[in-house]
């Protein structure tokens, strides 16, 4: 009697388990494919790692959190006590026990190319912990997490930051380094990405190769960032922290719940579009390439409105901060097209700046209707300035001035011409006393010679590439006392250039 | 003594007997072989020489000391079990000798393979060296394939010194209202520290370090070995520093300035023949930075060579290889009264309870394990299990500190010397006195020990 109703259960029972388990067969795909879309997965299964890191990961199972920790304390020791010569190592085995936490990545990275390298006094030696920090970050913490936005923002503002501001007393030498591996896969000026997308020669195939194997740039990739947001300057670093930015948008676009973390992706690309505006053009003073001063790339005046507003309107609740910070580039960008010379374009942004900021044209208190006024008054408050690329740029900006009044050849230009000159020298000298109060400030945020800016702000006028019409180029030579072909060549330095000395009351010494 | 070298000498057979021998030696030289092509170093030559150097010499230190605690636990303990010992203990030999003997075969071991792991480690570090730049050949001559003496200044015995001041004080006045006397003594032990080692801003800290004997130190170029923290940790921090080296009553005076990074050691050198006759470095630095600088008790270093890298090499291989022979006395001494297994597993724990002596650090400047004060960080009351804790702690870590005491590694890579000394007293301290103590507790067990009841 007792039989029946068991076995009856029992294949309830199992008519239960098919049911589930046929339930399951289907949602369970669905909610593994949610949970990667999502970016909720944080064990996922680790992808691209050498047998070593693969069988590490599996063999110690949770030990290795132990392990790891006992490395990091040793690291924090040696650290403690100055000796870095096994952060990389340590660095190293810390990582492949903890591979895919992220914060593991970026907290060394950041120790490695902030903390370490801050620590030598040689910028040589500086410069390699930059560089093991920026390779730790790109070509291992992205191997095994490229859908992790954190990791692309931090290598971004390594480039953006670490190399491309000023605050590192050895900032210059990444710059110079940075140029010179990119100019040796680039060459110099516009480089054709074709040739690197689909290379022909054995020389374009190599560099082609080095550019995706050793520096992880994709070519095809790079021309569409440049498309979007260029022309950029690929040897300064600035152009880098887009790509990577954009690259790391582009790869974790589809983790709805991590949007949080890409405002600051998105943050990286339009602060590095405002920096490659105000000194994203890259002139080299002599052959050798060990220094370099830059100009303002107006080019990309545009992209980064652009870029601007598409962040306001993707950052909802960000937009009030964002269009407060599009609300100053604006106003830059005024002045600087200004200064350069530029008075129809400055009119169109000063413009569509009161326009669409009503109000932003207040100077101290007092409404500016005239463009002429609101960039002189934007310039007078520059002059009190400390950042270096923004009174290098108002430097040269006048002195273009000076040079296209000089071109005109007439008495009346002259005197304006000569005042420009005299600005510009004054705002030099200005700056540097201010800044020589420390000493140290003289290496990491000094000006190059007052007389190198003029030289090279004069070879840009005169340079083919700027386009100013020959009778007044000639014009512009003869007033000046210079060769027939003086600017010719952007980067080479005639030998019989001249600039007035810093001592000459005012006007170019040549006259 | 035959009896003794006859045993030596069967051990050491058997070590080769078993391939003990072989395999280590295969185990030691592809480590050091290996170790350098797969270590990721900062890229500096210097980098890389001394991260070389600290691994592989880690890596023959831990595989000699781990064969070494097992070899030695193993030899006599099985022997016993399986009554081999029975075999030799009626042969006119005292069981002394047998004990005698079996360590100096062990070390005798240790001394052949920590000379064939030497001379690798040795051979690949010149090889490597050769290949460099000449600016890098300079550097790794001057500051890391080299020995240098290091000379600071005396830190005084601040516990003491503040000791003295409150009972001083304690004489003439009562305690200060709602101190206890261990709070005022940290209270004016920080104030002594602070004395010597803040240097405030716009002021000025002068240092005179004995260096050596002037005949031993002329014309010898010097490096100076710095560290100063801000007073709020930033470890961006850079600071200018102005310095003055040579006795002011002198005519040879040196002067330097520099942008510096804060807690981190910076070495710079400085030229020959500043000390004065009395062999004295004079030292001022003017802090003209507004924070205040606080230079540590190791803060200021002065180096200078003294002999060359083979040298200190060979005497920091020595000091290893006392470390192996305690090790070899240790495992004895567990394997005279405890089975294989056993014997492996304590002697194993007593080496992992020597490296942490931070924590018997803490208990003695704790004064204590239980009712530690936060705010003083101190034991204020007295209590039993304090009581019995801090000469306990006191005491292992003393005993430790003989053996614990140097660095041979630490100071091979960081070029600094291993002087004869230092040798000798690493011999004195860890071969005699606390491998004798090992081998005394050891023989007396063994020689009691009833031996038949041991096999298996």
């Amino acid at each position: 009697m007792t039989d029946r109703p068991s076995r009856l259960r029992k294949f309830a029972y199992l008519g239960s388990i098919a049911v589930f388990l046929f339930t399951v067969f289907f949602s369970q795909r669905h909610l593994n494919h949610q949970r990667e879309v999502l970016g909720l997965t944080r064990n996922i299964p680790l992808e691209n790692a050498p047998p070593i890191l693969a069988f590490t990961t599996k063999a110690l199972g949770g030990f290795r959190g132990l392990i790891a920790n006992a490395l990091w304390i040793r690291a924090t020791e040696l650290q403690e006590n100055g000796k870095y010569f096994e952060m990389v190592q340590l660095a190293d085995w810390i990582t492949k026990l903890e591979p895919k936490l992220t914060a593991v990545w970026v907290h060394l990275a950041w120790n490695m190319a902030y903390n370490i390298s801050v620590k030598f006094n040689d910028p040589a030696d500086r410069w390699l912990w930059v560089k093991r920090g920026t390779e730790l970050l790109r070509d291992e913490a992205l191997k095994y997490n490229p859908r992790e936005p954190n990791i692309y923002r931090e290598l971004a503002w390594f480039y953006q930051h670490k190399m491309g501001h000023y605050l590192d007393d050895a900032h210059q030498l990444y710059k110079v380094e940075w140029a010179k591996e990119m100019t040796a896969l680039l060459g110099k000026g516009d480089f054709n990405f074709d040739r690197l997308i689909s290379p022909q020669t054995p020389e374009e195939i190599e560099r082609a190769r080095k550019l995706r194997e050793q520096y992880k740039l994709d070519p095809a990739f790079m021309k569409r960032v440049d498309e979007r947001y260029g022309p950029l300057e690929w040897r300064l670093p600035e152009s880098h922290a887009i790509y990577w930015a954009t690259y790391g948008l582009e790869m974790t676009k589809d983790q709805k719940l991590r949007q949080e973390e890409f405002i600051g992706l998105r943050r990286v690309i339009f602060q590095s579009l405002q920096l490659a505006f105000m000194r994203g053009r890259l002139v080299y003073p002599d052959k050798s390439g060990n220094e370099f001063v830059y100009g303002p790339n107006l080019h990309v005046i545009d992209e980064a409105d652009k870029a601007y507003l598409e962040m306001a309107n993707l950052e909802a609740d960000k937009r009030d901060n964002i269009l407060n910070a599009h609300k100053n580039y604006l106003g830059m960008v005024v002045y600087h097209l200004y200064t350069h010379n530029r008075r129809q374009a400055a009119q169109q942004w000063f413009n569509r700046l009161k326009e669409m900021y009503p109000g932003a044209n207040t100077i101290a208190g007092k409404p500016v209707e005239n463009l002429e006024d609101y960039a002189l008054s934007r310039i007078a408050e520059d002059v009190g300035e400390t950042d270096p690329n923004r009174v290098k740029t108002i430097i040269m900006g006048t002195l273009e001035n000076a040079f296209l009044q000089f071109a005109l050849g007439d008495s009346e230009a002259d005197i304006v011409a000569e005042n420009h000159v005299n600005f510009a020298r004054r705002l030099w000298q200005r700056y540097m006393t201010e800044i020589s109060r420390y000493e140290k400030n003289i290496v990491r945020v000094g000006l190059p010679p007052f007389n190198q800016l003029y030289e090279e702000t004069l070879k840009g006028v005169l340079s083919p590439e700027y386009g100013l019409d020959a009778i007044l180029s000639a014009q512009l030579r003869t007033r000046l006392n210079l060769p027939a072909d003086y600017g010719v060549s952007t980067n080479e330095p005639p030998a019989e250039a001249t600039a007035p000395s810093a001592t000459t009351p005012a006007g170019p010494a040549t006259r | 003594m035959r009896r003794i070298l006859a045993i030596a000498s069967l051990t050491l057979r058997a070590a080769f007997r078993y391939r003990v021998v072989l395999v280590m030696a295969l185990l030691l030289v592809a480590g050091v072989i290996v170790l350098p092509l797969i270590i990721k170093d900062d890229g500096t030559a210097r980098g890389f020489t001394q991260i070389i150097l600290t691994y592989t010499l880690a890596l023959t230190t831990t595989l000699l000391g781990f064969a070494t605690l097992w070899l030695s636990c193993g030899i006599l303990a099985r022997e016993i079990e399986e009554a081999q010992m029975q075999m030799v203990v009626v042969k006119p030999i005292a069981r002394w000798q047998i004990w005698i003997g079996k360590w100096l075969g062990i070390v005798a071991l240790n001394a052949m393979l920590i000379l064939l792991a030497g001379a690798a480690i040795y051979t690949i570090m010149q090889v490597r060296a050769r290949n460099l730049t000449a600016k890098e050949q300079t550097i790794l001559q001057n500051e890391v394939l080299v020995a240098r003496k290091v000379a600071m200044e005396d830190t005084p015995d601040y516990e003491q010194i503040s000791r003295d001041l409150i009972r001083e004080r304690l004489q003439h006045e009562a305690p200060p209202e709602g101190l206890s006397i261990p709070a005022l003594q940290t209270i004016i032990r920080e104030q002594l520290k602070s004395r010597d080692q803040l240097v405030q801003p716009n002021q000025r800290r002068i240092w005179t370090i004995q260096v050596g004997p002037p005949s031993e130190v002329r014309d010898k170029p010097m490096t100076i070995r710095v560290r100063f923290d801000p007073p709020v940790p930033d470890l961006g921090e850079r600071f200018m520093t102005f310095w003055e080296f040579g006795d002011l009553a002198t005519k040879t005076q040196f002067e330097t300035n520099f942008v510096m990074p804060s807690e981190a050691f910076v070495e710079f050198p400085i030229p020959p023949n500043l000390i004065n006759d009395k062999g004295e470095l004079h030292i001022r630095f003017d802090n003209r930075n507004e924070k205040a600088l606080l230079f540590p008790e190791d803060g200021m270093q002065v180096m200078y060579r003294i002999g060359g890298f083979g040298g200190n090499f060979a005497r920091g291989l020595g000091i290893v290889f006392c470390w192996l022979a305690l090790l070899a006395a240790l495992g004895l001494a567990g394997a005279t009264f405890l089975s294989f297994p056993v014997a492996a597993f304590c002697t194993i724990g007593v080496l992992i309870l020597s490296m942490s002596t931070g924590t018997l650090k803490q208990i003695i400047e704790e004064n204590g394990i239980v009712a530690v004060d936060p705010n003083t960080g101190r034991v204020e009351e007295t209590k039993v299990v304090n009581t019995l804790a801090v000469p306990v702690a006191r005491g292992l870590l003393n005993t430790f500190n003989l053996a614990r005491g140097f660095s041979p590694i630490d100071n091979l890579s960081s070029g600094r010397a291993i002087t004869w000394t230092d040798l000798s007293q690493a011999f004195f301290q860890i071969c005699i006195l606390l491998s004798g103590g090992l081998a005394a507790i050891g023989i007396a067990i063994f020689t009691r020990r009833e031996l038949a009841t041991a096999t298996k």
